[in-house]
């Protein structure tokens, strides 16, 4: 461990630029990477110097070990940050750093390869005395049966080399069970290079609730509390809150607690969290994710503590500082460049312009900017808003506000979505499972107060002459000719939709 | 004036009359009268009055529709012709298009094959997740404009599809004698 002056982030988006600002907070030099996708980026400028390491693919940029450790070798970096998803969990890159003689801000590789193997972290659970989702390590067609007549259907068909809930297959009963795992391995196959399989009960209405962990290179190991995150759509966190509603705080103490002795059992380093299925009483261990999660703030802001900053320190050597005691609640709505109407299809485009939520107790953690493009090579999250109350009840209605608030031309978003599912009676009960978003979706209308004011300003601005000719689209078709793209500001008369004098002639 | 809201089969009628000033009266479905004052404060953005509310809008052209937003809410309205279109081909829609930029993953027909209602045509990749185009109605892929791995944009042409030949009693495609 040694001082860290100049800090790579090797990643993008909102979470790029949300480390710049921690890491510029403890006076490093900062130095921001960007594929051919992201050249005007907020990160990029946000950053004291900034490198291109390729193309738009993931693959060839920011999953490019070997040109992120050049760029940091050629901009004088000390340690490289890798944010979350990208190369955040991949023991290799980890390795790689390290080799480059350069600082990984997380857990060791060792760590990282142990918890990244969804069996081995289940054993290393279950040896701590950790409850695990009863389940079988070995999925061979005689103990996946065995298990099935024992634990009883439906059970769960996993990826050992899977996560982020892809690779899995629920088993009703006993008949579908050899069909079912063969597919599954071919698809664990194609999917992770890995056919390994286990088998887990199917717990029918969860809630899915996960502890964030510190620990720092002495052995301090402290948990900042836990957070809800049941609101899912397609195994894809959307809405999460913290504390966890309605959770008695003796269920609510023992999972902390489990959640301390699986990080201690792992030797586990720097800003993690251990997630569990919660069925009733019971708790259940699922895996670790060894990065710093997407839905952080909710934790800062209960906590008054920056995480970043904290994995910074604890990769510079220094010890834990004791955590304040939590206060209030904090939710946060992730804003996804999505139609919620047509199945949540990723929409891409360009932002025109956009207003975001302020004010005492909103925090919006976002890279968008007008101008930012959004494209179809990276995931589709634009903006976090995150919400602060004493009550569950005033961070709620805090949200509500502040989402009727956001707002953004050029790029279809779910903020209108979120906006309803935060205001409806069911989440103001906070009844919350992981099928709470199928349920709502299918009693939806998406009828806007707004439509008819909406429609009068159309029908105004047809009047002023909708060419079929007519200027720059929401989806640029310009990129891959090479073309510059047309800007609204060289053509500024076809754009004037708004007359400002309907006595003035037209141009 | 006539508009479909992207996504919604409704066609919404909409009477604007400009009574001086900012000012309009508009109708909307033969509804009720509504007076609306609009104000414009930059190119893609103003004020709509309605009585004493005041909602700040951003609106502008996208590709033959005008996206309109008030807070959260997006709306896209397309401006519905008072002929209908005649589409060539007898077919809804012949030129199978990308609804957004992506990468071809999947292309599982051939030119010349015949598919069906619902048959996939081809699969997109984009932001991780996978879309799927489908036949609209029984047709035959006259001609693939694009292949599998290539990276595509909003509006791209990817196959082209003509009319199934109706079938003869005897089952085969053939042109009756």
């Amino acid at each position: 461990m040694r001082a860290i002056r100049t800090l790579l982030i090797a990643n993008r988006g909102e979470i790029a630029l949300r480390i710049v600002r921690s890491a510029q907070i403890l006076g490093l030099r900062t130095v921001a990477v960007y594929s051919d996708a992201d050249p005007a980026a907020a990160h990029v400028t946000a950053a004291d110097e900034a490198l291109p390491i390729g193309p738009a693919e993931p693959a060839a940029s920011y999953l490019n070990a070997a040109a992120i450790i050049a760029a940091a070798r050629e901009a004088g970096a000390d340690a490289i940050h890798p944010g979350y998803g990208f190369l955040s969990e991949r023991p290799e890159f980890a390795h790689a750093v390290q080799q480059a003689e350069l600082v990984f801000v997380g857990p060791p590789p060792e760590v990282l390869s142990m918890l990244g193997d969804k069996v081995a972290a289940r054993r290393i659970a279950r040896r701590a005395g950790v409850p695990v989702v009863p389940g079988s390590d070995v999925a061979d067609l005689q103990s996946a049966r065995e298990f099935g007549a024992e634990a009883g259907y439906p059970i769960l068909i996993k990826a050992a080399a899977g996560g982020g809930g892809r690779g899995m297959r629920v088993v009703e009963a006993p008949g579908e069970l050899a069909g079912a795992l063969d597919a599954a391995a071919r698809e664990a196959e194609a999917a992770f290079g890995d056919r390994r399989l286990f088998v887990e009960k199917y717990l029918a209405r969860p809630r899915h609730i996960e502890v964030q962990i510190l620990a720092d290179n002495e052995g301090n190991t402290v948990a900042l509390g836990e957070r809800e995150c049941s609101i899912q759509r397609r195994h894809q966190k959307i809405i999460e809150e913290s504390p966890a509603p309605q959770l008695p705080d003796e269920l609510r103490s023992r999972i902390i607690e489990a959640a301390v002795k699986l990080a201690r059992a792992a030797d586990y380093c720097n800003a993690g969290t251990a997630e569990f299925l919660v069925d009733g009483d019971s708790f259940y261990f699922l895996e670790v994710n060894a990065r710093l999660q997407v839905e952080h703030p909710i934790t800062e802001m209960r906590f008054g503590r920056d995480l970043v900053i904290d994995q910074l320190l604890i990769a510079m050597g220094e010890r834990l500082t004791e955590p304040l005691l939590p206060r209030g609640v904090a939710i946060e709505c992730r804003i996804n460049a999505e139609d919620p109407l047509h199945d949540f299809r990723p929409a891409t485009g360009t932002v025109i312009q956009l207003a975001m939520p302020a004010g005492p107790g909103v925090r919006v953690d976002t890279h968008l900017l007008p101008g930012t493009e959004i494209s179809p090579y990276y995931d589709s999250l634009v903006a976090k808003v995150i919400s602060y109350g004493a009550t569950r009840e005033e961070a709620r209605r805090r949200m509500t506000v502040a989402l009727n608030e956001f707002s953004l031309l050029g790029v279809r978003t779910t903020a209108d979505f979120l906006r309803e599912v935060i205001a409806s009676e069911v989440f103001a009960r906070g009844e919350l499972s992981t099928h709470f978003v199928p349920e709502f979706l299918a009693q939806w209308r998406n009828n806007s107060a707004d439509l008819k004011l909406a429609l009068i300003v159309a029908a105004s601005a047809a009047r002023n002459g909708l060419g079929v000719t007519a200027a720059v689209g929401t989806n640029d078709g310009d990129r891959s000719s090479g073309r510059p793209r047309r800007s609204p500001w060289a053509e500024l008369g076809e754009f004037e939709l708004f007359r400002r004098d309907p006595g003035e002639p037209k141009p | 004036m006539k508009f479909r809201r992207a996504g919604y089969p409704e066609v919404l009628d909409v009477e604007l009359t400009e009574i001086g000033g900012h000012s309009a009266r508009a109708r909307i479905n033969n509804g009720e009268e509504i007076v609306a004052v609009i104000e414009p404060t930059f190119a893609e953005g103003g004020i709509v009055r309605l009585g004493r509310r005041a909602v700040r809008v951003f609106s502008t052209r996208g590709r033959g529709s005008i996206l309109v937003v008030a807070g959260p809410a997006q709306f896209e309205f397309i401006p519905v012709e008072a002929r209908g279109a005649r589409r060539p081909h007898g077919l809804a829609t012949p030129e199978i298009t990308a609804p957004m930029p992506g990468k071809v993953v999947k292309l599982p027909v051939t030119e010349g094959q015949q598919v069906e209602t619902g048959d996939v045509l081809v699969v997109l990749e984009a932001m991780k997740m996978e879309t799927a185009l489908h036949a609209e109605s029984a047709a035959v892929v006259k001609q693939i404009r694009a292949g599998v791995g290539q990276m595509v944009d909003h509006g791209a042409v990817l196959l082209v599809l003509s009319p199934a030949p109706s079938p003869s009693p005897s089952g085969a495609a053939s042109p009756a004698h």
